[in-house]
């Protein structure tokens, strides 16, 4: 932190949450890596478009295994269909990539900061710990959603091209208008980012604990394909409802018409409940944490 | 108060409502006490289930397998997630099994029954013959689309054979209901202990139907609503128009059974017996025995036999016996087939004495 940027902010003691918001985008999706990743996702919808044209069968007769995400067993009506290919999309990498990406952004966020020394900066600035927080859980929030959006839109267009626009039509067979079909698609994004945000909160809770963000994508990693695990095993279904990942394969439930809203209500406010207590763990660190 | 101490609490605060939530969302639902209703005896229950009129609905329903049914790749009709049923009361209903990321919805609209299923991508038309038009309940491939009819054929089927008695009170899908229970009479020779149909107070429908076998406390089969609202059902439920690339199967009510696939294509079968030891023996074509088992490249029906059951003799010859938790069934070597929820012992007696 220069001698300018300091002078700056004693000149003006509450800096403005906008241009503190601002500047936190500016400086995540300024980093190589945050493009890489959501190139990289955006990128997929694209191959697995691509690739159920070339296999152009309607996939294995029984789905796949139950256990590992709804994408798999989607992509079995994916083919052909517009609308069910951004879905399926979304649906497989939430099992694992998406998570990923969004580990890497509250890695990034706090402990990626501490290691660097940055983070410094903003503990001796006149910056309420509270804000820093949401300055930070906004950061990771954004690139959940950039990544969610990414592929959302590369999956209808990739479904558009290959199959033509008048394939757009939900699990029970009902045909759906374009505008109809972007809000279910909508509406299946918005679910993801939320599920992601939830994610997110856990990665910046971590964050806050540790100055090595690779331990907080580690961590989230590992936790996601433990949660996958415990999730498989039936003999743990009094643990099932506590699991964020419990109602991920639900994610399909979007395709089907009239939409069930069971499952999806239950994962959202799932999300909502991890959201409070990481965000709460987080911010009791922060604020606990020397400058 | 010292603002880190402050934070602290704060954050105990959010963490406590946090996982306060996920508690609440993992509650089981239905954990209420046994409603209160005005006492009700068996025969007029089952009356007024009879003619109770097919309410306007829409609800869940879900199925808790334990039948113990060996597995065989690909079997279709009970590999379903859940069922979500819409009624509109004057014979509409639509029907959509999800399994996993696929889904079959049967669509009845009155004279008409579309069948479409997302994982093929194919809907098939039946035409209703204009008498069985007003029937609700079974579409024209015979599966139910909804527990009333299932309930009521039960219900029919074992009255002489049973003892019927009302059983307290349940609360399903969130409504009071009374618990019907039809127990076999002690004759009876059956693996069966008794089947449970929770019937609505107020519509008296049938909401769950259980069955219970000798031994266990858990249902062997349990179909039932797992959430439930009555009321009118818009219109456009019950109509359905393929979508673009679909492949579309048109065929006759009548004609189906000969066009229908292998599991349907069911050979004629004789009752034996009565009631709860019923036993029923047919014949199966030489030519299904030697088709390709469902799901598999490389074994046929007789070779699956042979996997799945239990080799017997006796004076019919010898066959194989596939054991389930409600009942066996007996598949001779020479294409006989008998079965029924009995012991083993009946259906090799059965077909000794034919």
């Amino acid at each position: 932190m220069t001698q300018a940027t300091m002078t700056a902010r004693e000149r003006a003691p509450r800096a403005p949450l906008t241009r503190l918001l601002r500047a936190e985008l500016r400086w995540i999706f300024r980093r190589p890596r945050t493009l890489v990743v959501l190139g990289m996702l955006a990128l997929l919808p694209v191959v697995v478009g691509i690739a159920l044209t070339l296999v152009d069968s309607p996939g294995p007769p029984g789905g796949g295994p139950n256990g590992a995400g709804g994408g798999e067993s989607l992509l079995v009506s994916a083919g052909g269909n517009a609308l069910v290919l951004p879905v399926a999309a979304l649906g497989m990498a939430l099992a694992l990539l998406l998570p990923l990406a969004a580990a890497m952004a509250g890695a990034d966020a706090v402990a990626g900061e501490t290691a660097h020394g940055t983070l410094r900066g903003w503990l001796l600035t006149p910056v309420s710990r509270g804000r820093l927080l949401l300055v930070k859980a906004f950061g990771v929030a954004a690139v959940a959603v950039a990544a969610v959006v990414a592929m959302a839109l590369t999956g209808i267009v990739t479904g558009l091209v290959i199959n033509g626009g008048g394939t757009l039509f939900t699990l029970s067979g009902t045909t759906l208008s374009f505008p109809a079909a972007v809000g279910k698609v909508a509406l299946a994004a918005g679910w993801v980012a939320l599920q992601l945000w939830a994610v997110g909160a856990v990665a910046l809770a971590i964050s806050t604990w540790t100055e090595h963000p690779m331990l907080v994508v580690v961590s989230v990693l590992a936790g996601t394909i433990l949660f996958s695990v415990l999730g498989a095993l039936d003999a743990l279904d009094w643990l099932h409802p506590f699991l964020l990942n419990d109602s991920w394969q639900a994610i399909g439930d979007v395709l089907r018409d009239p939409v069930p809203t069971g499952e999806l209500t239950e994962g959202a406010l799932r999300a909502l409940c991890y959201i409070a207590i990481a965000l709460s763990i987080a911010y009791a660190r922060l604020t606990t944490k020397d400058g | 108060m010292n603002p880190k101490r402050k934070a602290v609490a704060v954050a105990a605060a959010g963490t406590a409502l946090g996982v306060a939530g996920l508690g609440v969302i993992a509650m089981p639902a239905g954990a209420d006490a046994a409603p209160e209703l005005p006492p009700v005896s068996a025969e007029a229950l089952v009356e007024s289930v009879f003619s109770a009129e097919s309410p306007a609905l829409s609800g869940t329903i879900e199925l808790d397998n334990g039948l113990g049914l060996p597995a065989i790749p690909g079997a279709p009709a009970l590999d379903m997630d859940s069922a979500r049923v819409h009624n509109d009361g004057e014979g509409r209903s639509r029907l959509a099994m999800q399994d996993g990321g696929t889904e079959r919805t049967i669509v009845h609209d009155g004279a008409t029954v579309w069948n479409y299923d997302s994982a093929s991508n194919t809907a098939t038309k039946t035409t209703l013959p204009a008498e069985a038009a007003t029937g609700h309940g079974m579409t024209g491939d015979g599966q139910v689309t909804d527990p009333t009819s299932a309930a009521k054929d039960v219900l029919q089927a074992v009255r002489q054979s049973s003892t019927v008695t009302v059983d307290g009170t349940a609360r399903v899908a969130d409504r009071a209901a009374y618990e019907l229970v039809l127990t076999p009479k002690p004759t009876e020779r059956t693996l069966l202990r008794e089947v449970r149909v929770a019937v609505d107070s107020e519509t008296r429908l049938p909401l769950r139907l259980a069955v219970l076998t000798h031994g266990t406390t858990e249902p062997a089969l349990q179909v039932g609503f797992s959430d439930v609202e009555f009321g009118p059902q818009p219109a456009g439920l019950f109509r359905f128009t393929p979508p673009p690339g679909a492949t579309v199967e048109e065929r006759q009510a009548d004609q189906g059974r000969e066009h229908a696939p292998k599991t349907e294509a069911e050979p004629q079968f004789d009752a034996v017996g009565e009631g709860w030891d019923t036993v029923l023996v047919g014949e199966v074509p030489a030519e299904l025995l030697t088709q390709q088992a469902p799901g598999s490249d490389d074994v046929n029906v007789r070779g699956l036999l042979g996997q799945i059951g239990k080799p017997v003799t006796g004076s019919f010859g010898s066959g194989h016996v596939i054991s389930t938790n409600v009942g066996n069934a007996l598949v001779t070597d020479d294409g006989r087939v008998a079965f029924g929820a009995v012991p083993e012992q009946v259906l090799i007696q059965t077909l000794g004495d034919r």
